[in-house]
């Protein structure tokens, strides 16, 4: 199940380790112990790794949850 | 590696595929939209409908529509965003509103952080599927201000890694200075402004096509950027490739555009939207090559989750394979065509300012014009308010004598006064431009 997309179809190498990158990211964003620096630069960059897992078709959901 | 597309995967998703990703897309938004949104979950509880039902695209028509003024109310219920949102004020990055018609309460919209990740992103489609590419040099003729217009645009071009230069508070005059000197490569702006930054060229003695290094053109926020007149004044004038764009602020960003193909209408960027054609008058599906009014749901903005969304917009779609581009996004046929709430009865018959506008432009000798109705005792009058272009004054007899058949001919022969107008007389505009002026009163019955 880990291993297709939202079209049920076969996620390639490169998509396995982009949709890694964005669950990570969800992770560090999930930290309410960091300090603005880090906080801001990291939600940052999940908004542009949702775009990519959006594009992707490898996720689809909100993150308003996570401040983002 | 040479790409012809911003997002190869789903640019070039079979038709099959978009369909179990809008569903997919769909569903999760409902569910969203329906514990998160005041707005969404006491509508459709009352009209009986629950995300669960939701077992193909198709249903998508269990879902009542949503309207601009059940926007409107849901802000004065609840102001000043309303009971739309999903999420807490503070989770959004930035506020902007409708550019507002004369009586009717603006629209108020916030997005966060993601969501501006999204805007940018669905003019990246647009304008890397109209060619351009890291090495252009863009102008943004744009004011920045609260109406949302380009600044998706803008985003979307350092997204792709242009050399983007923001022209906000700068005249007309500067702009084209910047134009020439910086050699700009690309323009976004409407495109009632293109053709006055080169009439402002013009005067300045210089020739836009000769003189700069702009190949495209990209124009939004009037439905002129399809019309082939207009199109093919502004290619003539600007030496360049002119593309259009259709967004809203509504939705925050543009939902068509035109491919470099330019097979006489617009892509609609269908992994991120679900456009749907209504006859305006009711409910019905519209096939292929009718008028209709395009309905919208959106993906991309959670913030304030738009379904169903009755645009009031009039559009005629046509299958994506009228261009051979490879996208697999269904066209609007000449764009957004103009909006239904535009059109003017004048005695008895349908007229539309684009129409009007379509043969105007004709006339490559036309500057400014306006479109006047008036009541002369019982009488419904119209008039076409024609400025010319400076040193073209010699081309008015014919012009007037062109317009005077042309006009009737499109309107089941209903009479048009053609007038010329002193020089510099009509309004110049650089967003949306409004060229209907319908002084009759309103009639009164007792």
């Amino acid at each position: 199940m880990e291993n297709v997309d939202l079209l049920k179809r076969p996620m390639t190498e490169s998509d396995a380790r982009l949709l890694e990158l964005y669950r990570s990211l969800k992770e560090v964003a999930a930290d309410r112990d960091l300090p603005p620096c880090v906080e801001r630069n990291v939600k940052k960059a999940l908004a542009c790794m949702w775009q990519v897992v959006n594009d992707l078709n490898l996720e689809f959901e909100q993150l308003y949850d996570l401040g983002v | 590696m040479n790409h012809t597309y911003w997002n190869p995967r789903n640019e070039t998703l079979s038709r099959d595929e978009l369909r179990v990703l809008q569903h997919l897309k769909l569903k999760r938004l409902c569910e969203w939209a329906r514990e998160k949104s005041v707005f969404h979950r006491r509508r459709w509880e009352a009209a009986g409908f629950h995300p669960d039902q939701l077992k193909s695209v198709d249903d998508i028509r269990r879902i009542p529509f949503m309207t601009r003024e059940e926007w409107m109310e849901a802000q004065l219920e609840a102001p000043p965003f309303g009971t739309l949102t999903t999420v807490d004020r503070e989770l959004a990055v930035r506020y902007h509103m409708t550019s507002g018609t004369t009586g009717r309460t603006a629209l108020r919209v916030l997005d966060s952080t993601k969501d501006w990740e999204w805007i940018a992103e669905m003019w990246a489609y647009g304008l890397w599927g109209f060619g351009l590419r890291p090495k252009d040099v863009v102008l943004f003729a744009f004011s920045y201000g609260t109406f949302i217009g380009f600044w998706g645009a803008h985003y979307a071009c350092e997204k792709i890694g242009c050399l983007v230069l923001p022209s906000g508070s700068a005249t007309t005059e500067g702009r084209v200075r910047t134009i020439v000197d910086m050699g700009v490569t690309a323009v976004c702006s409407t495109p009632t402004y293109a053709l006055r930054m080169w009439q402002a060229a013009t005067a300045m003695g210089i020739d836009l096509a000769r003189d700069s290094k702009v190949e495209r053109v990209i124009v939004s926020g009037e439905p002129a950027g399809s019309i082939p007149a207009v199109k093919r004044q502004l290619e003539s004038a600007w030496g360049a490739r002119v593309g259009d764009t259709a967004g809203m602020t509504e939705i925050g960003t543009i939902m068509i555009f035109e491919c470099a193909r330019q097979p006489g209408g617009t892509h609609i960027i269908e992994d991120n939207f679900i456009e749907e054609t209504i006859s305006h008058d009711g409910d019905r599906v519209v096939p292929y090559g009718e008028r209709s009014e395009r309905v919208v749901t959106s993906f991309g903005r959670g913030f304030i989750p738009l379904i169903r969304y009755r645009t009031k917009d009039l559009v005629v779609k046509i299958p994506h394979s009228a261009c051979d581009c490879g996208r697999t996004g269904d066209i609007y046929q000449g764009g957004i065509q103009g909006r239904w709430d535009d059109m003017k009865l004048v005695r008895g018959t349908n007229v539309y300012p684009r129409a009007v506008e379509s043969i105007v432009r004709e006339c490559t000798a036309v500057d400014e014009f306006q479109i006047l109705l008036t009541r002369e005792g019982l009488h419904d009058e119209i008039t076409v308010l024609i400025e010319m272009k400076p040193g073209r004054a010699d081309h008015w007899t014919a012009l007037q004598s062109r317009l005077i058949k042309d006009l009737p001919d499109a309107h089941e022969g209903l009479r048009f006064n053609v007038i010329l107008a002193e020089p510099d007389s009509l309004p110049r505009f650089e967003l949306k431009a409004k060229r209907l002026v319908d002084k009759r009163p309103a009639a009164i019955y007792t």
